[in-house]
């Protein structure tokens, strides 16, 4: 326990902290910063909530003893007028100054802290574009500097290398959203037409819990955010992995993930749902304008504007490297500890799917989407078009189909 | 028993005297009961401002925030005509915007010459006045509405790009304000014709004035920053 | 006879009332409901302020109730996201717009003319008309549970959730043009008694002997004669997307969104200061008459009030400091942000120094009082915890917010006025609430808010956003949550005793059959120093004002020894409330008839456009009743002793108000 740390145990505001802190499992804790600006963040917020704690206990304490020491006893004593005091100019200014005085320090620390958040990525540095639509994340990655984020695109989880400073932009394709994943850093809007850059950094491996800090519509609740810290050699791998395109089934391919192939690309999903090497010819951005295209545009756009609002669909090239789907609000890897350890490639392994795949959920959402999430999956004639997957009506027979079309997709 | 009497009246008088001299005392210290005290008459405002007339400066004060508003909004989408059409400086025709609001400015003038006339208690002026008034108004709107619909002719509608949709919700409520401007005119000039304004009421004259000038100075801004800065 | 008039309001001047079509007679009825939906009267306006405000908390409350049950268990299944995100905006806007701003408009109406010496605001009927048009707009706003759901934007409403496309719904039209109509009360309310206090003063009320209350009003008005404009422009530029198709906040079209942040905050932040400045106003006024002192540095007071309303117009962008402005300006509200808790917190230090050394005498409005200076200055600490702006990227959004401002606006605003209540009660209406249910009420009340809104800092800290319809297991939020939910309840217990104890005071002080006391606390102001209830003309005469806080030292003074002592008893120096024949403002029809054209321009503008035709007609008909309608009520008398002339007013002049000597009889 640092001396700040220890410090906090004066006043309410301590008290606050550490039951903050003794809440035993919160993943989303404020005070227990886990990268290197979210702990720049607890280092200023500690001395500010010990001054916060001491002023409050002087002003609390002194009303308290004011309304004990001077309460009139009876009716009697409170004729018994006490001497008339109009103010005192100098205690007055006294007062005024020195609030002034304790407020310019701390302002100086805030300023400070302030161009700290604001400093800019080196420039090799893992460059990622966060991209918030109702109700899920989109992460786009730079990985050839040449300012497109067009290399991998993935969605619910953000992939990064530990220990190193990542510069995001973030941006959103429809309403206001705030990126935030609490022990890494502080959050930060992503507006539509505005792209703003931000930094994370995790200092270890491992996974970190977050979500939309921004009111954006009905699942605001559900649009969840995990930032996946690899070392930098997984991290590598799991690059290289994202880069690798989908395989087509031939048309007298009879097996259940090629009964399921041919489900989504000929049911509404290939519409919306990229798979990189299946269906790319679905999708265009050459409607949506120039000023535009950077956030709404890029890869997987989809091209009929009613088919969904903000224009993209998760992109399912490599789903199944991923632990979570549907905003993030379904764990698509069982919650458990053996699951977990497996990490983003928990699926390379068909026994560590079978084991692993929380099979029923999913099956559940693609019976019935709207659902299983708040969602306003549809169109409003005249005034919004869908926001959100629709309920596709799809039997059980496609459903298992699709299930296992899915699970190759590593 | 004569003498007794009239030294109780002297007494009593002299005590009257002295109460009262007490009471004036009192008064001056500010002590004593508040039904004591004398009575004021409230002709006098504190300001010396009358009630209406403070009341238009302040609702004015308000109307600067409004407008403050619009114009900032206009600032910023100018030249955002990113949704297609042209932007409103591409349309402008100075020469024409710059004869209406030479028009509105000279109406200023005749609101001023009203003002006085009607101090002077010629009410056949009075009405002179206001109708020219309300007449350049008029040209003035009726130059607003001709350019808006060159604008719209042009491609530039309300809603074509955001460009559109500020410079024509700022120069509109503009023009709604000269409008409701107008009606005040000329409901001013019917309730003279009805006698209703007389000299001892020129103030109402001037509070219409007030709003009237208002107006046009909100144009000059308007004008200079909407029409003459690229 | 004064010479004034409105602008559009156009005197009848000398020429004699006239009665063009016979049917513009003014109402005459003093009892009875007629009486109330025409009076001009500021007590009885500032009377309905205060029960429609009271009504409105109820269904404020209810909502607060349905967010708390919702969320008092992980995935709550009481409300649906989309009723939820509807209860979530509507109890936020009806805290704000219907409960806390016209409980403040309440106190102001009833007390500003009754501070300065006044018989009424400057402008009666327009009084009248900024109270209707407060209820038309409430009740559009509320009418929208009925009419497809309300408004599920959030108060704040940030574009471009508030479209169509996200928001295909009608709730936010409602919410838009409900606010829009209750900004035109404001604003109409604001220039009334801007006026009311510049111009209305009794002799020799300067404003330097204006009190606290008074002079915070003022500051107040002034706030929203600027802040209101602000808020309109957006709710236009609003409208005008969602209904014409503009593209103000159109992203396809190029459109910026934080137009409306700025915007809405420019307007937001001094509204903050625009509810909670009125309370700090009553307790200036409740510690030193329950202190036995006089406020500790009255200048320091009032320059401190004026500096909060300055500097709350250079902050707004510290509700944005994650929004993606630069750094610059971040640091810049960050560092404005700080030092708006300078004037703050010399306010705070002065209630404490007014009671230091004093006679405590621990009554109700004493207790809300002490209430309001330490709840507040938690709220105000938490408040510079997230002026940094760093570690505001920590806590915005997030239930430490929804924390730091019940603690502001609950615990100063709320705890303040219901203070106020219990002070100015015995003046309204005539009958004291009772003392020891009074404190009872303030302890459960205490500790329900503290129990509702404490946890929600830990809440906030350990990572639970806000606006968030439901919540998981295993996020350490199950606790806290349910302790808030219990404490909300709480808080709804010790609004129900606070109802009991208007109902029974109300039974007990009828049983007794006693008249109320001008003066029950032994106050300093001048609204003591008339009967209670205040008669309908509130002075007999234009009280002579000779320092601050007159009254009181017409019944104090010191002796030699420089002790102060009683001088004179307040019976002594009270008006008996009888007035000699005066003129007070005849009632009107045309104030409720122009507001109740408001709602319906807005329902034409959402469903069919014929009922805008309706509203427009009542709007011009009114205006045109207004401006025609005689003067005076028919039967008034004008006797030579006639002789005390209310102030001036508007329209009328002194020569055509009415008598009310029939009131006066009952």
């Amino acid at each position: 326990m640092s001396v700040l740390r220890r410090a906090r145990l004066l006043g309410p505001a301590a008290v606050v902290a550490l039951l903050a802190a003794c809440a035993g499992n919160a993943p989303q804790d404020t005070l227990e910063p886990e990268g290197k600006y979210a702990k720049d963040i607890d280092n200023l917020i500690s001395p500010i909530f010990v001054i916060s704690g001491i002023v409050f206990v002087l002003v609390l304490g002194g009303a308290v003893l004011i309304a004990i020491k001077y309460r009139a006893r009876d009716d009697e004593h409170f004729d018994d007028m006490p001497h008339q005091v109009h103010g005192n100019n100098t205690l007055e200014i006294g007062w005024t100054i020195l609030p002034a005085l304790i407020l310019g320090v701390v302002g100086v620390l805030s300023v400070a802290a302030i161009f700290n958040l604001y400093e800019e990525p080196p420039a090799d540095a893992v460059k990622v574009q966060v991209v918030g639509q109702q109700w899920w994340w989109e992460y786009r990655y730079d990985l050839d500097g040449d300012g497109s984020y067009e290399e991998i695109v993935t969605a619910n989880e953000l992939v990064i290398p530990s220990g190193e400073q990542v510069g995001l932009e973030i941006t959103s394709r429809d309403v206001i959203h705030s990126f935030w994943a609490p022990k890494l850093n502080g959050k930060r809007d992503a507006v539509p037409n505005r792209s703003h850059p931000w930094n994370l950094q995790a200092d270890q491996p491992g996974e970190y819990i977050g979500q939309c800090t921004e009111f954006c519509g009905l699942s605001h609740a559900e649009m969840r955010i995990k930032v996946v810290a690899l070392e930098r050699d997984d991290f590598d791998q799991w690059v290289t992995d994202q880069q690798v395109e989908a395989e087509t089934y031939a048309e007298d391919d009879t097996s259940e993930e090629a009964e399921g192939y041919r489900v989504f690309t000929q049911q509404l999903c290939a519409s919306c749902h990229l798979v990189a090497g299946v269906n790319d010819d679905e999708f265009s951005d050459e409607s949506i304008p120039e000023f535009h295209r950077d956030s709404i545009g890029g890869p997987g756009t989809i091209t009929d504007p009613e088919l969904q609002a903000s224009r993209h669909a998760p992109n399912l090239t490599h789903f199944m490297s991923r632990s979570t789907f549907a905003g993030a609000k379904f764990d698509l890897r069982r919650d458990t500890e053996e699951c977990e350890a497996l990490g983003v490639r928990w699926a390379e392994d068909e026994d560590d799917l079978e084991r692993c795949l929380d099979r029923g959920a999913l099956e559940a959402w693609m019976r019935n989407p709207p659902a299983e999430k708040a969602m306003a999956a549809e169109v409003v004639p005249g005034r919004s078009p869908r926001r959100g997957m629709p309920n596709l009506e799809l039997t059980e027979e496609q459903i298992d189909q699709l299930v296992a079309y899915l699970s190759t997709l590593k | 028993m004569t003498d007794t009497t009239t030294s109780d009246q002297r007494a009593a008088a002299e005590a009257l005297e002295q109460r009262s001299e007490q009471a004036a005392a009192i008064r001056e210290a500010g002590l004593g009961a508040y039904a004591e005290g004398e009575d004021h008459d409230h002709h006098i405002t504190n300001t010396g401002i009358s009630n209406s007339k403070l009341a238009m400066w302040v609702f004015l004060g308000s109307e600067c925030l409004l407008f403050g508003g619009l114009i900032s909004t206009f600032l910023l989408y100018k030249n955002n005509n990113l949704a297609g059409g042209p932007t409103p400086h591409e349309l402008y025709d100075i020469e024409l915007t710059s004869i209406s609001s030479f028009v509105l400015l000279m109406s200023s003038l005749t609101m001023v010459l009203a003002v006085s006339a009607i101090q002077r208690g010629e009410h056949a002026r009075l009405r002179l006045w206001l109708l020219t008034t309300a007449v350049l108004g008029s040209v003035f709107i009726s130059g607003q509405v001709y350019e808006f619909q060159v604008f719209v002719k042009e491609g530039l509608g309300f809603t074509t790009n955001s460009a559109g949709s500020a410079f024509f919700a700022l120069t509109g409520f503009h023009g709604v304000h000269v409008t409701l401007g107008i009606v005040m005119l000329l409901s001013t000039v019917l309730l003279s014709l009805a006698g209703r304004i007389p000299r001892a009421r020129a103030e109402a004259v001037e509070i219409v004035g007030l709003y009237w000038h208002f107006v046009d100075v909100v144009w000059v801004l308007i004008f200079t920053i909407v029409y003459l800065i690229p | 006879m004064t010479p004034t008039s409105g602008p559009l309001a156009l005197p009848s001047g000398e020429a004699p009332p006239r009665n063009p079509l016979g049917v513009f007679a003014r109402p005459t009825a003093t009892r009875g409901w007629r009486s109330w939906i025409t009076t001009v009267d500021h007590k009885r306006i500032g009377i309905m302020y205060g029960a429609a405000s009271l009504f409105f908390l109820l269904i404020g409350g209810i909502e607060a109730l349905l967010i708390r049950v919702q969320l008092a268990t992980p995935d709550g299944q009481v409300l649906s996201a989309d009723a939820y995100n509807q209860v979530y905006t509507m109890h936020g806007t009806t805290m704000i717009f219907l409960v806390v701003m016209p409980i403040g408009a309440a106190f102001m109406n009833y007390l500003i003319p009754l501070q300065i010496g006044a018989r009424d605001v400057a402008f009666p009927r327009l009084n009248a008309l900024s109270f209707w048009t407060f209820l038309g707009g409430g009740i559009l706003l509320n009418s929208s549970w009925l009419l497809g759901g309300g408004a599920d934007g959030g108060w704040f409403n940030y574009a471009p959730n508030n479209g169509v496309i996200y928001s295909p719904s009608h709730g936010i039209d409602f919410w838009n043009m409900g606010l829009i109509i209750t900004g035109i009360a404001s604003l109409v309310g604001a220039i009334n008694l801007i006026v009311t206090c510049l111009n209305l003063r009794a002799p020799g009320m300067k404003l330097f002997r204006m009190p606290v209350f008074t002079w915070m009003a003022l500051v107040t008005q002034f706030l929203l004669l600027f802040a209101i404009p602000v808020l309109t422009v957006a709710q236009f530029l609003l409208l005008f997307d969602r209904l014409f198709g503009a593209r103000f906040f159109d992203v396809d079209a190029g459109a910026d969104p934080l137009l409306w942040e700025h915007l809405f905050w420019i307007f937001g932040h001094p509204e903050v200061y625009i509810m909670v400045i009125p309370a700090f106003g009553v307790i200036s006024e409740i510690i030193p008459v329950f202190s036995r002192k006089p406020l500790f540095g009255y200048p320091f007071m009032i320059f401190s009030g004026i500096a909060i309303g300055f500097l709350g117009w250079g902050v707004w962008a510290h509700h944005m400091f994650a929004s993606g402005i630069g750094p610059l300006s971040v640091a810049a509200f960050s560092v404005s942000t700080m030092f708006i808790a300078v004037p703050t917190g010399v306010k705070i230090f002065n209630w404490l120094a007014t009671m230091w050394g004093g006679r405590l005498k621990l009554e109700a409005p004493l207790l809300y009082s002490i209430g309001l200076v330490t709840m507040f200055t938690i709220g105000g600490l938490s408040g510079v915890t997230h002026a940094v702006a760093a570690s505001d990227t920590q806590q915005t959004d997030t239930y430490y917010i929804v924390a730091h401002f019940h603690y502001v606006l609950f615990g100063g605003a709320l705890f303040g006025f219901i203070g106020g209540w219990y002070f100015w009660w015995p003046k309204v209406f005539g009958y004291t609430l009772g003392n020891t249910v009074g404190k009872v009420n303030f302890w459960i009340l205490l500790v329900g808010f503290n129990l509702t809104f404490g946890p929600m800092h830990i809440l906030g800290l350990q990572g639970m956003p806000r606006r968030t319809y439901t919540y998981r297991d295993g996020y350490g939020f199950n606790l806290w949550n349910f302790v808030s939910t219990i404490g909300a309840f709480t808080i709804a217990v010790s609004f129900l005793v606070f109802f009991w104890n208007i109902w029974s005071s109300y039974k007990k002080a009828k049983a007794s059959g006693l008249k109320m006391v001008a003066d029950p606390w032994d106050g300093r102001s001048l609204e003591w120093t008339i009967q209670s209830p205040t008669p309908v003309h509130n002075f007999d005469i234009s009280p002579t004002v000779h320092r601050l806080d007159d009254f009181w030292h017409r019944k104090y003074q010191e002796n030699g020894d420089g002790k102060l002592v009683r001088i004179a008893t307040s019976e002594q120096i009270v008006q008996p409330g009888n007035p000699r024949g005066v003129h007070l403002p005849s009632p009107s029809y045309w104030p409720i008839v122009l507001a109740a054209g408001l709602p319906f321009v807005g329902w034409g503008l959402i469903f069919n456009l014929w009922l805008c035709l309706v509203g427009g007609i009542l709007i011009v008909a009114a205006i045109y009743g207004w401006v025609l309608e005689p003067s005076t009520a028919p039967e008034a008398a004008r006797g030579p002793d006639d002789h005390v002339t209310p102030p001036d007013r508007e329209g009328d002049g002194g020569q055509s108000a009415a008598t009310e000597e029939a009131a006066l009889v009952d």
